[in-house]
């Protein structure tokens, strides 16, 4: 157990330095969903208070432009840089286990998350948005989302990336439809009722949902339970697919050229 | 230290290890060499418990090869595959832990590595700060932290320039008299012939020919070579039959295989009345070695 723990510490670790040090992509997770949530909410205070119109907000904008980006674009990209610097080989020949490499992601982007948080929410209390409900209900529903999120992130990078340049495409073509079918920027109460019930299959329609009701509206476990079983269905899906391409891609890894 | 014995390995129909045997021991370089598709991946892959033998059996320290062996193997691959982000001590480290090292045994690891392979001056630079021969060495480095017992390395200096080409050659003799056994596999001869105690050369799967660069030699049926180019490569062809020369064609000239030692004056004018472009005299080497035992 201890040497689990140490493997997912050293992952973890080295995540946080070469995050830290490419900033760019480190900044584009703060600036966007911060535009974001500004853009958003003054639009809908629609010049009145805008006390209401980030406590609404600030969920989706945590969810769609904050955690999408940073812990499902994430693993996509450092599973294709492992592959491309041939670094996954070198750690396949080592002893470090799949799972530990996994939960180091995941650790990690569990930190990058916490900080986007803080940093949304921190914006949205200056301009009067509170959080109403549980913090813990909270927490848990940002947990499932970014191991959702982490899950896809490593089915998307180990099927359909082999090269950086591979990357936006799968992102922005299966992401960003899930991201305004979720009411990530709009209410879901402006759809039509056909896209609505299609909604439902949206994992990202039921972080929202979730996150929304107890953020903005203070709902407890039971009022959003439909949206958390949804979830968490998602969630055991995605690492699922994740954990089945991942090993699909390490034997492609470990036969190597011939 | 390691021992090969009898490895079969196929994918599909095709046969790509076929009975490889061979044993590498303490203080040894041994280099294994052959064309492109003969096996030397496949091997190398086994070896790093990467892929498995269909056959055959291999032995560390006389326990077979196994996920418990695997700190026994260090393994260098040709491609710098490091963390650019991180510092040359960043990497170490972060190494050191994946292999198990904690606490002050990984710091004095680490501290040991920057030391034997003269990273000092740049412990706390990027990587990808760095040029080509620092680049091997940090490559290298990284494959040592957990002391293996055999290190796999494979063109260790690929695209790297003279200078840093014989940096690296100095470390990896440092390495053998440290104890470490060496896999080497490289394309370049001159590498193997300066730094391989034991060569084995692979075609088609299995080791044609084995052993030191003296008892390779013996497999070339000459003394000496000669290089011969002609317009009238016939001719050529002919006085080599009538004087009982074996001879090869290689690129765009003829390899004489000379059975004993003759001045260049001696070659000319066994040659004479031929127009000769260009004529040099040279001993057996490792290339020839190679294409002897390689050529179908």
């Amino acid at each position: 157990m201890k040497r689990y723990f140490n493997e997912i510490i050293a992952m973890t670790t080295r995540l946080l330095i070469e995050i830290l040090r490419m900033r760019r992509g480190l900044i584009f997770w703060v600036v966007f969903p911060t535009l974001m949530l500004l853009l958003f909410g003054f639009i809908y205070a629609g010049g009145n208070s805008t006390t209401k119109s980030f406590d609404a907000t600030a969920p989706g904008i945590l969810i769609g432009a904050a955690l999408f980006f940073s812990c499902l674009g994430g693993p996509v990209t450092l599973i294709v840089a492992e592959r491309e610097r041939r670094t996954l080989r070198r750690l396949l020949v080592s002893p470090l286990k799949p799972i530990s490499y996994f939960f180091g992601i995941v650790t990690t982007y569990l930190i990058i998350a916490f900080g986007q948080s803080v940093i949304v929410y921190g914006i949205a209390f200056i301009f009067g948005g509170r959080f109403h409900g549980s913090l813990l209900l909270g927490l848990l529903i940002i947990v499932l989302s970014v191991f959702s999120f982490v899950g896809a992130g490593f089915y998307f990078g180990a099927r359909f990336t082999r090269r950086t340049e591979d990357v936006n495409g799968p992102v922005a073509a299966f992401g960003v439809p899930l991201l305004v079918l979720g009411g990530t920027f709009f209410p879901v109460s402006i759809l039509p009722p056909f896209l609505l019930k299609l909604a439902y299959i949206d994992p990202i329609f039921h972080m929202n949902q979730a996150l929304k009701g107890v953020s903005a509206l203070g709902k407890g476990a039971g009022d959003i339970f439909i949206h958390l079983i949804a979830l968490g269905i998602f969630t055991v899906l995605s690492l699922f697919l994740g954990a089945q391409s991942y090993k699909s891609m390490l034997h492609q890894e470990k036969k190597g050229s011939i | 230290m390691i021992k090969v014995h009898d490895l079969v390995k196929s994918f599909g129909n095709k046969i790509v290890l076929d009975k490889l045997s061979f044993t590498i021991n303490h203080h040894v370089i041994y280099g294994l060499l052959g064309p492109n598709g003969s096996g030397k991946t496949t091997t190398i892959n086994i070896l790093c418990n990467l892929l498995e033998a269909d056959e055959g059996k291999i032995l560390i320290k006389g326990n077979p090869l196994s996920e418990k062996t695997k700190h026994l193997i260090g393994f260098v691959p040709q491609e710098i595959s490091v963390y650019h982000e991180l510092t040359c001590k960043e990497n170490l480290l972060f190494f050191s832990s994946i292999y198990g090292l904690q606490g002050s045994e990984k710091i004095k690891r680490t501290n040991e590595l920057i030391q034997m392979f003269n990273l000092n001056e740049y412990e706390n630079v990027k990587v990808t700060k760095l040029s080509g021969g620092w680049l091997r060495r940090i490559n290298i480095a990284v494959a040592l932290v957990h002391s293996p017992s055999i290190l796999i390395l494979d063109e260790p200096t690929a695209g790297l320039d003279v200078e840093a080409r014989y940096e690296i050659w100095e470390l990896i003799n440092t390495l053998k008299d440290n104890g470490v056994g060496i896999l080497l596999t490289t394309h370049q001869l001159e590498e193997a012939e300066r730094l391989c105690s034991c060569i084995g050369i692979l075609k088609k799967g299995c080791i044609v020919a084995e052993g030191s660069l003296d008892e390779l030699r013996l497999l070339v049926p000459a003394i000496q070579l000669a290089l011969i180019a002609s317009e009238d490569e016939q001719s050529l062809r002919n006085r080599a039959k009538s004087l009982g020369w074996e001879y090869r064609r290689y690129g765009d000239r003829l390899m004489l295989l000379m059975p004993e030692r003759y001045t260049l004056k001696e070659v000319v004018y066994k040659f004479e009345n031929i127009q000769l472009s260009s004529i040099s005299l040279q001993d057996v080497g490792l290339e020839q070695i190679y294409l002897e035992v390689t050529r179908e």
